[in-house]
């Protein structure tokens, strides 16, 4: 009976232990895990839960409820030049977290920590205070890190979920890199789960990539709509709030899920955006002769382009 | 050329300073002859006065070969100033250096003692007999003031002392009746130290020299600790502090690090040099290990004891505080920044950026009155701007396509003209009138985009695009 008693608890341990690793909640554990939380008196209270969502029902439903507010979110832009919509995409679901979280004035005292990379803030500059306003940010409330190499960078993001001081950090890297890989995304999640705290990574022009983050995101911007007028009509030829088709390549769902959504400054929330009546971008083809690769830097097992690169005269 | 300094043997040999080279070699063939190298000279001096920071911290170089230390207050520590004297003249000597040294009332007394007399400690009241049979040289005058001092038959300063002064002054002008005051100590002369005297200092003298870096952190800790009480009577923190590590061999190495608010508690301050410990790692090479740790603070600042409620708000920005100040120590303080707001019109001055240990972590600042509505900026500014070849609707009008990057960008829409003007009273010529648009372009991006400066019959002007939005 004792034998079988052991047996069971050893059962329920690897049972939880599985749970965890998988982020699942067990119903035969909550009790213990809610008894475990308020113990540990995290920033996470025991009976919220530990997520926060975009605010539009269809894609949180998708999310299983949100994105996690302990854990690592990737975004990935294809190519550099759509490092606004990625930005953007950050900043707003940065300011959902800090005004969605219970604890208000709190939580509005935390920073958030940009640590940008060299070669990025090179491309695509770093975001600016005055646009930050967009977003519900004051200038005061975002610390950046510019350091010189990759191994600084991520023991600044280390350090800045260990010392939960920062509301959230985002991460900005370039391409795929070796020195950033499964290993180190595995381990930055595991101290985001242990710290509570949401860290964000911003992969400018990536492949797709095993990593250990819970969801990933491709953002790319789409046309946006026309400025509202007061009376409800639109005015011609305006441009209005930002819309960034967002593509959900990684997450519990098996599907890749595309959805175009648009971000109200004024009101600071996400809306599904309606079809753009717009003419449909069209992806020039061969005519122009530049290579649209995604400029990803020496990715450990890439398979070697074929074809022969040229270089041609810089036009600017 | 010339000789500019002899060693022992050559001493001995008879040669004197200044004498020509050829007339040396003349005398003495096998003449070992080295250049001058005043720099290394120099370097020389700065890591000796270094060392003699471990006997007071207002330490100055005196000319090409001398030190000035003002040991006012620090003798005692080492058993009253003839063990003073004999410390550092055996240290010295077991260094390999031929060194005099005097201490007197006046430096100007210790200058002539030590180089013209026979050293030691000169007593205030034997100060005249001592003086007395040193050569007028010993008045530290220049050569030609000397010589005619010779030339008259003065030839010891016990023949000027009994002088009447107002002809001495006529003839030989203020100087000398200076340098004669000075050394008499009637005239105050202060000696200028040449590092910035520390606020506090804590020093911990170890027998056993130390070399491992956690030895070093937890001694600073230890020491750390003993600024506790004198910061605490001031009521202060400090803001930039110094960590001084007398190697057994004589080199001293200075760390320095700084925090982003005032800091009193030890493990703090001790953990603020470990980060800086970890990035000046191969600098710091220990050696056969260190037998001083001072611990200085150079600034500091008034420190604000605030209780820390429940919540744990307190806790927050002090951990927020740790965070920038171990970055900062780590990898310099230009690796964190926060932004500030301008009250400027010209997008890439309107923001700076300001290291984040200088900026007030826990303070919240109301947002910047400009005093005008900025909207509509972009998420992300470049920082240069780029320039761009644009097919543009002339005089105003935004561009129709434009080629960035190498890539052609056809513009869907566009909105604008925002146009912003130079600001005269800072820009040295005039850089032009922009007129900003933002325009959507074919793929999704929305960019934005300046002409600078207008379209005329023969010049165009350039365009750029500065910034993307979301």
């Amino acid at each position: 009976m004792a034998e079988d008693a052991t047996a069971q608890e050893r059962l329920f341990a690897l049972r939880e232990t599985i749970a965890r690793l998988e982020g699942k909640a067990l119903p035969a554990m909550a009790a213990a895990r809610q008894a475990d939380a308020a113990v540990a008196a995290e920033g996470a209270a025991a009976g919220s839960s530990n997520r926060f969502c975009f605010g539009v029902q269809e894609v949180d439903c998708l999310l299983d409820g949100g994105l996690p507010r302990d854990g690592l979110t990737e975004v990935r832009t294809q190519l550099f030049r759509d490092s606004g919509a990625a930005t953007a995409l950050l900043l707003a679901l940065t300011s959902r977290l800090m005004g969605s979280s219970g604890k208000d004035e709190k939580a509005t005292g935390e920073p958030v920590l940009w640590i940008g990379d060299t070669a990025c803030v090179q491309e695509a500059g770093l975001p600016y205070a005055l646009g930050l306003r967009e977003f519900g940010l004051r200038p005061d409330q975002l610390l950046f890190a510019l350091p010189r190499k990759l191994e600084d960078a991520l023991w600044i993001a280390e350090l800045a979920l260990a010392s939960r001081a920062l509301a959230a950090t985002i991460l900005e890297v370039r391409g795929n890199l070796p020195g950033f890989g499964l290993t180190e995304s595995r381990r930055l999640a595991l101290r985001a789960k242990a710290a509570g705290r949401p860290l964000f990574v911003l992969r400018h022009a990536g492949e797709e990539e095993a990593s250990s983050a819970a969801f990933r995101f491709r953002a790319e911007p789409a046309p946006a709509l026309e400025r509202r007028l007061p009376d409800g009509s639109m005015l011609g030829g305006s441009l209005g709030h930002p819309v960034f088709r967002l593509t959900l390549e990684k997450s519990r769902n098996p599907a890749p899920l595309s959805f175009t959504l648009e971000w109200n400054s004024r009101d600071r929330q996400f809306l599904l955006a309606r079809p753009a009546v717009l003419p449909v971008a069209v992806t020039p083809g061969t005519a122009y002769p530049v290579d649209r690769s995604p400029a990803s830097v020496d990715r450990p097992d890439r398979p070697a382009q074929v074809g022969s690169l040229l270089a041609f005269d810089r036009a600017s | 050329m010339r000789l500019t300094s002899l060693d022992e043997m050559s001493e001995t040999l008879g040669l004197r300073l200044g004498q020509g080279l050829a007339e040396a070699r003349a005398i003495h063939p096998s003449v070992e002859v080295v250049d001058e190298n005043p720099a290394a000279d120099r370097s020389l001096l700065e890591a000796i006065a270094d060392w003699c920071d471990r006997y007071t911290p207002l330490v100055a170089i005196d000319g090409e070969k001398g030190l000035l230390l003002d040991i006012t207050g620090c003798a005692h520590l080492f058993g009253g100033e003839e063990l003073l004297l004999n410390d550092v003249m055996l240290r010295l000597f077991q260094m390999g250096f031929d060194a005099r040294g005097a201490i007197s009332g006046w430096p100007g007394l210790s200058w002539a003692v030590c180089r013209f007399g026979h050293g030691g400690v000169v007593a205030d009241r034997e100060r005249e007999t001592i003086a007395a049979p040193l050569p007028v040289a010993a008045l530290r005058l220049e050569q030609d003031l000397v010589g005619a001092l010779r030339k008259l038959g003065l030839k010891r300063i016990g023949d000027i002392l009994p002088l009447p002064r107002a002809p001495l002054a006529r003839r030989f002008g203020a100087q000398v009746l200076l340098r004669l005051d000075q050394m008499m100590g009637r005239v105050e002369e202060p000696i200028s130290p040449r590092r910035p005297v520390p606020v506090l200092s804590c020093e911990r003298r170890l027998l056993e020299p130390i070399r491992a870096e956690e030895d070093i952190l937890h001694l600073a800790g230890q020491v750390a600790l003993l600024l506790l009480p004198s910061l605490e009577a001031r009521g202060a923190g400090g803001r930039v502090f110094e960590l001084v590590l007398f190697r057994v061999d004589g080199k001293v190495f200075r760390i320095e690090a700084g925090a982003s608010q005032p800091l009193r508690e030890p493990q703090r301050i001790a953990a603020l040099f470990s980060e800086r410990l970890k990035a000046v790692h191969d600098d710091l090479d220990a050696g056969f290990g260190f037998e001083i740790l001072r611990l200085n603070v150079l600034r500091h600042e008034d420190f604000r004891s605030t209780q820390t409620d429940f919540e744990g708000q307190g806790q927050q920005a002090a951990s927020l505080g740790d965070f920038v100040d171990r970055v900062s120590a780590r990898l310099g303080c230009h690796v964190l920044q926060g932004v500030a707001l301008r009250q400027s019109h010209v997008p890439e001055r309107a923001s700076v950026f300001l290291p984040a240990l200088d900026m007030p972590a826990a303070s919240k600042r109301d947002d910047l009155h400009l005093g005008f509505q900025i909207r509509d900026r972009p998420v992300r500014l470049f920082r240069y701007p780029e320039r761009v070849e644009a097919v543009a609707e002339v005089p105003d009008g935004p561009p129709f396509r434009f080629r960035w990057r190498r890539i052609l960008h056809e513009v869907l829409r566009a909105e604008g003209p925002e146009r912003i003007s130079p600001e005269w009273w800072l820009d040295e010529e005039d850089p032009g009138e922009r007129d900003y648009f933002r325009l959507e372009v074919m793929t999704g991006q929305r960019l934005w985009l300046y002409r600078k400066g207008h379209y005329h019959q023969d010049t165009a002007p350039g365009w750029y695009v500065q910034g993307v939005f979301a």
